[in-house]
């Protein structure tokens, strides 16, 4: 990997017409500049945006005169504009610099600026190698419809890349021969091309031609440019291209895995997002860890809320509920007049209610459609008082209730029972026949 | 998905009508039965909800009808949709069983054929990250109803949605369990 600078310049510089004199002198400032670059972002990864920032603006600044316009990577460039939401407070500056070389670096730069972690590590590793950048902007720009996939893409090639970082970091004191060699250089710019067509769906079974693709490095670097504007084309959504990245196995399994593990780290996003506290966890292990103490804490949360229930009612019967709901319908029968309550101002008044209210006074109705039921079945040793309180209280809670809960109730119950139970309510009267109606209802 | 609200109502409709339907049979029950026998309507409830769309619902289904006891109670709560879930649940589950046995079977044949060439202190640390992983994910799949027959993946997408399932769950009985309570208080006083 000692020519891999060089190389890496040579490749950007390649599509574009360099005169060779300044050339020279250029790519040897400019291997300098990135492996400065490359070191202080090895360095200084954990310390800020803004530092990496400004020095990539000092790298955009410094490549002005060398780096010619490279259409395809512009192109690139723009239609990773264009989808990424996270990067979008970072594009307004891009205007600043001129020329669409520019763009992709300060692209690359301002990508720091945006919140999300794997971008920015993403796109500050591959600020120094723009075949990289390319990579990573055309898979942003591939997947873009998926969402936070695309930032997975970036984040592995970073790690690939990565490796090829650390040893070009090595070669920073090396004086760099300009020529390279016609058949390496090649090779690079061919991978550069590569990584850049990734498209990820579903199957592996294009990992034969991800073989066959990387085996044909030794062609001429005049597909690379038509590889490279093919990055952006509409992926099939029918199977998935899976390229092997550079200095990563080649075989289906390890690419099969690769998919594998980015579906995974997708859905792990999400639990992230649903289990509390664990925002500030990355790796894998510590986020089950949340996970498996949040469904356990869940778990017995419920075992504990049974037990309770189960203490507080001798009888599972709930008819407590009745009562309860008495006490906050006082609150409620004030905003209203009369006792025949229209579904329009039953609503109303069950906003007001707080949902907790709200679910027990949906209890509330439930039990007392059913106690008839249950009354008629305890006959023998049912108590006289009991069948009065609930009665009563349901009573109350039909009277208010009906209108609103027939329709839910309507696929739960018999209709028989709601027949029963509209003929009787609209003859009742606040106090006074309840009592009746409450016989009839025990009937 | 269902707005929470409309996810806790169904639940809880489903729970209660599950709760009477326990009453009906005895009329006295140990404190540990009730306990159970609320869980268990609660469980069912919050997996009737799920109207089979999740693996592990049907998991829970299943496993609670294979008691004898519960079986009755299970089919009146579940209704007409009983024998369609149970069909779907046993179904599943045989096709979950099959495809972990050929992957077992894959892996053995495998096995052999892989070597990791990396260095000795890189080799340690992916393997003791794995091992850590992987001891979780078995502790997760114990966890979650029918985990055991799912690959990761899967799991992870069972987890989020019985996750879900479980704080609605929790929600409703918390407030039962207030408004019990406040009853009692009010009962006691009044």
């Amino acid at each position: 990997m000692n020519r891999a600078l060089p190389e890496m310049l040579h490749c950007l510089n390649m599509p574009g017409n360099v005169a060779s004199g300044g050339g020279t002198a250029d790519i040897s400032v400019l291997e300098r500049q990135r492996a400065r670059m490359k070191w202080q972002q090895d360095q200084h990864f954990l310390i800020g945006n803004h530092e990496l920032n400004v020095f990539s603006a000092q790298q955009l600044h410094q490549l002005q005169g060398s780096v010619s316009n490279d259409p395809g990577f512009a192109e690139y460039v723009t239609r990773a504009l264009k989808p990424d939401p996270g990067m979008e407070s970072g594009w307004p500056d891009v205007g600043k610099f001129g020329g669409d070389d520019h763009l992709g670096y300060g692209a690359c730069g301002y990508g720091n600026v945006s919140g999300i972690e794997m971008n920015y590590e993403a796109i500050a590793r591959t600020v120094s190698c723009p075949p990289t950048v390319a990579a990573a902007i055309s898979e942003a720009a591939v997947t873009e419809t998926k969402g936070k996939e695309s930032i997975l893409p970036e984040k592995l090639n970073s790690a690939a890349g990565r490796e090829s970082f650390k040893k070009r970091k090595a070669d920073k004191n090396h004086n760099l021969k300009v020529v390279a060699e016609e058949d390496v250089k090649d090779k690079r710019i061919k991978g550069c091309a590569e990584e850049g067509d990734s498209k990820i769906t579903e199957q592996n079974s294009s990992s034969k031609a991800n073989i066959s693709n990387n085996n044909n490095r030794e062609t001429s670097t005049d597909t690379s440019t038509k590889e490279n504007s093919k990055v952006t084309e509409v992926q099939k959504p029918d199977y998935i291209h899976v390229r092997a990245r550079r200095g990563q196995a080649t075989d289906s399994h390890s690419l099969a895995e690769r998919v594998r593990r980015e579906k995974i780290s997708e859905r792990m996003k999400y639990l992230q997002d649903l289990v509390p506290g664990c925002n500030k966890i990355t790796g894998k292990a510590g986020m089950l860890d949340e996970i498996i103490n949040y469904v356990q804490s869940l778990q017995r949360q419920v075992e504990f809320l049974s037990m309770k229930l189960a203490a507080v009612n001798p009888r599972l019967d709930f008819n407590i509920e009745n009562i309860f709901t008495k006490e906050i319908f006082p609150a409620c029968a004030s905003t209203y007049p009369t006792i025949e309550v229209s579904s329009e101002m039953a609503n109303p008044a069950y906003f007001q209610l707080s949902p907790l209210q709200q679910v027990v006074s949906c209890c509330g109705l439930e039990m007392g459609i059913n106690p008839p039921d249950m009354a008629l079945k305890r006959t023998t040793s049912a108590p006289v008082s009991i069948p009065e309180t609930f009665l009563d209280s349901s009573c109350f809670n039909q009277i208010q209730a009906t209108s609103t809960w027939d329709s839910e109730l309507q696929n739960l119950y018999s209709m028989e029972f709601q027949q029963g139970r509209s003929t009787t309510f609209p003859s009742q009267t606040f106090t006074g026949s309840i009592e009746g109606g409450n016989l009839k209802m025990e009937m | 998905m269902h707005s929470p609200s409309q996810l806790k109502r169904d639940f809880l409709k489903q729970w209660l009508k599950g709760l009477q339907m326990c009453n009906y049979p005895k009329k006295e029950m140990s404190i540990l039965e009730r306990k159970k026998a609320i869980k268990l309507s609660a469980d069912v409830a919050m997996a009737s909800t799920r109207n089979a769309t999740s693996c592990w619902s049907l998991a829970l289904i299943a496993n609670a009808s294979k008691d004898g006891n519960n079986k009755c109670l299970v089919e009146h709560l579940l209704g007409q949709e009983s024998e369609r879930l149970k069909m779907a649940s046993t179904f599943q589950l045989a096709i979950l069983n099959k495809k972990l046995r050929s992957k077992k079977i894959i892996k053995k044949s495998c096995s052999v054929r892989r070597v990791k060439k990396l260095a000795p202190r890189m080799v340690l640390a992916s393997s003791v990250a794995k091992r850590l992983a992987k001891n979780r994910t078995q502790l997760l799949k114990s966890l979650v109803p029918g985990g055991e027959s799912m690959d990761e993946f899967s799991l992870i997408k069972e987890t989020l949605d019985y996750i879900v399932s479980l704080r609605v769950q929790v929600d409703v009985m918390r407030c039962l369990a207030n408004a019990s309570d406040l009853l009692n208080c009010k009962g006691v006083h009044g």
